[in-house]
């Protein structure tokens, strides 16, 4: 049973977990009408991406998957940072951060 | 003789270039005037001295259209006794008529003018591109051209109504004749691959293409059906009516049939039917002549009813009578015309019964007028006489009885039409506003109208001298001789000339000249039927052809349009703006690419 437990769950497991996780976050970035909620799931699709980095990093033995997954988490906050101040900027002119309400480039 | 030849022929051309660019020039009416005259009367001089160095025919010409490495058809100038003698009667009747349109015109002012006198110098060069065409293609270039200068001349007067009509009549008609001409064009080519009227051609097709070719001689010589644009051609300025429509543009048609005779001359069926529509159409006209009281009218319809006596005379197999009254008739014609043009003038009306005594009041033109006369009703000596005997000997010996018959009659009646005027207008006492303006002083026609009307006048007189000289220029024997039926026709004029004098001149109504015929004949029959197949077919077709234009061909390319603007409007529907939507598009092309990736890639 402890072998079983240091061996852990499989590489497959992993990359499953992270596949579901990329998902779920898709789907809410394309469902989710509120913009803050849609930055949730663009956050949850980056998190999936970086488990998915660490996973594949700790099953070949090679450093570099989470050495990326460093740089990733830092991009990841970076883009948080002007995504929130867009949102904040979209507030401020139009009174409102539903995602549908942005259309001005309509046909 | 070649040089002398081109100038002739372009130096008119090039005047009508100077005046038409030239504008400031041009405004200067009485300047352009001259100018134009003084090219006309050049190109006089260069013909004449042409013809009198005429040894051999020869040909000068530049290929025009090229297919396929050899040339179809060339353009330039072919000179010989035919061409060369039109070319000076041309030469000589335009520059009299230019010179008189100085005097006749004097009222008119500078742009008119240079107009005028410009589409003058356009039509010379015109006339003279048809007379010294090497082929057909050339010849039927100048016919339109000189088609056009009609128009545009008939039109001059276009602010004052009427005249704008008529040059859009004579225009159709003679557009439509010319489908004729242009078909028989287009046959020549097909039958023998090139476009002169030398080569020999199989009976049918010879007998085809003179036939269309005298459908476009009808349209141009006003000869039945087709004559009813010249009356109302009359329209335009009296030195016009002269030059284009009594001695030069009309003459054209005859002109084609002398030039392309060979052709002809393989056509038995059309020369026996130019016979009976040339005398046919002489007959006619003279009688309608006979009712008309505008004294141009009379010389309009006097000139359909010379040009059927030139048409019957071609088709009796000689070539050489019909081309003689063509030539007479240019000089008489036109000289009657300015003639008439000077009364016009003196009394400010064209009706002959506003006239009356014009030989006591302006004698030189009334003189001349009597010239004229006596030369149309062909009176020796005056060259009307010599061309009318060997144009009726003529058909005389091709047997050709009904259209003589008909030809002699029409002797009598044009005597006696002309007659008509002279007793109501050069004799007797003024009518009408002649009476109303009595004791007022009159004048006779300046000069400059005075002097080209000798010129003519001596022609009218001595061209029949002439012509056996020139004859014998050109290796051929014409030696005067009276035949029977000139004597014939001699009586029939004198009679015709008796008539009309008891009943205008005396005042014995002899002949039932009132009521019924006379309202028969105004009422312009032949008019009125081509009017309603007009208004019953062409108008219907035209308008036809309209909406096919309107609703298929305007209708296909429409659907084009709607069609790319409905695709539009629906391929606009992907465009929302909202980022949701074209995430997801993305996110679609990444799936189809992955499983083509995954899928597609598999050997």
């Amino acid at each position: 049973m402890s072998e079983l437990l240091a061996q852990g769950p499989g590489l497959e497991a992993w990359l499953l977990l992270a596949a579901v996780l990329f998902a779920i976050g898709l789907y809410g970035v394309l469902s989710r009408k509120n913009l803050i909620a849609i930055l949730l799931s663009v956050e949850l699709m980056a998190n999936a991406v970086n488990l998915n980095l660490v996973a594949l990093s700790r099953y070949s033995g090679n450093l570099v998957g989470q050495a990326v997954t460093m740089f990733t988490i830092a991009l990841t906050v970076a883009e948080v940072v002007i995504g929130l101040a867009i949102v904040i900027l979209v507030y401020r002119t139009r009174r409102g951060i539903e995602a549908d309400q942005a259309d001005m480039l309509r046909g | 003789m070649l040089t002398l030849a081109l100038i002739a022929l372009l130096l008119p051309a090039a005047c009508f270039v100077l005046l038409a660019v030239v504008w400031p020039l041009r405004h200067q009416g009485r300047l352009a005037g001259v100018l134009s005259s003084s090219v006309a009367v050049a190109t006089l001089v260069a013909s004449v001295l042409a013809l009198l160095n005429y040894e051999d025919p020869v040909d000068a010409t530049l290929p025009w259209l090229v297919s396929r490495g050899h040339t179809i058809a060339e353009v330039g100038i072919h000179l010989d006794g035919i061409s060369l003698s039109m070319m000076a009667v041309v030469a000589l009747v335009a520059s009299c008529v230019q010179i008189y349109s100085l005097g006749y015109l004097d009222d008119q002012d500078g742009p008119s003018l240079g107009r005028y006198f410009a589409w003058h110098s356009l039509f010379i060069f015109a006339m003279q591109t048809l007379v010294l065409a090497p082929n057909l293609l050339q010849l039927f270039a100048g016919w339109e051209l000189v088609g056009l200068c009609s128009y545009l001349l008939i039109g001059f007067f276009w602010r004052e109504g009427h005249a704008g009509k008529a040059a859009v009549k004579a225009f159709w008609v003679n557009k439509f004749a010319d489908m004729g001409l242009m078909s028989a064009v287009i046959l020549m080519y097909v039958a023998t691959g090139q476009f002169g009227w030398d080569k020999a051609l199989p009976p049918g097709t010879a007998e085809l293409i003179a036939g269309l070719l005298l459908v476009g001689v009808m349209g141009k010589s006003a000869q039945f059906p087709l004559h009813t644009w010249l009356p109302d051609a009359m329209a335009g300025p009296t030195p016009v009516s002269a030059l284009l429509h009594a001695a030069t543009m009309v003459a054209a048609g005859v002109f084609l049939v002398v030039r392309a005779y060979p052709i002809f001359a393989a056509a038995p069926h059309v020369l026996v039917f130019m016979t009976w529509l040339g005398a046919g159409t002489a007959l006619m006209a003279a009688v309608i002549a006979v009712f008309q009281d505008d004294i141009k009218k009379v010389l309009a319809y006097s000139t359909a009813s010379q040009l059927g006596y030139m048409v019957a005379a071609l088709g009796s197999g000689e070539a050489m009578g019909g081309y003689y009254h063509l030539t007479t008739h240019a000089f008489f014609k036109a000289l009657l015309f300015l003639a008439a043009g000077a009364a016009i003038h003196t009394v400010h009306s064209n009706d002959i019964h506003d006239m009356g005594g014009l030989l006591k009041r302006t004698p030189v033109s009334g003189g001349l007028f009597l010239i004229g006369t006596a030369a149309l009703i062909g009176l020796p000596p005056f060259a009307g006489f010599f061309s009318k005997d060997l144009l009726l000997e003529e058909l005389y010996e091709a047997g050709a009885w009904g259209p003589l018959v008909m030809l002699i009659l029409g002797v009598a009646l044009t005597a006696f039409y002309m007659t008509r005027v002279v007793s109501v207008a050069y004799l007797g006492p003024p009518k009408g506003k002649s009476a109303a303006h009595a004791g007022q002083p009159e004048h006779e026609a300046p000069a400059t109208m005075l002097g080209p009307m000798l010129l003519l006048g001596f022609f009218a007189l001595g061209a029949g001298g002439l012509a056996g000289p020139l004859a014998a220029r050109w290796g051929m024997h014409y030696a005067f001789h009276l035949s029977p039926v000139g004597v014939v026709a001699l009586v029939f004029a004198l009679s015709g000339m008796a008539l009309a004098w008891l009943q205008y001149g005396l005042g014995r109504q002899l002949l039932p000249l009132g009521g019924g015929l006379r309202s028969l004949v105004l009422s312009a029959p032949v008019d009125r039927a081509w009017e309603a197949a007009w208004r019953s077919a062409t108008l219907p077709l035209a308008r036809g052809i309209g909406w096919f234009d309107r609703y298929i061909v305007d209708g296909l390319i429409n659907l084009v349009g709607w069609g790319t603007l409905k695709g539009a409007a629906l391929a606009r529907k992907a465009q929302t703006g909202r980022s949701r939507d074209y995430l997801f598009a993305v996110i679609l092309g990444v799936i189809v690419y992955a499983a083509y990736g995954v899928i597609g890639a598999r050997p």
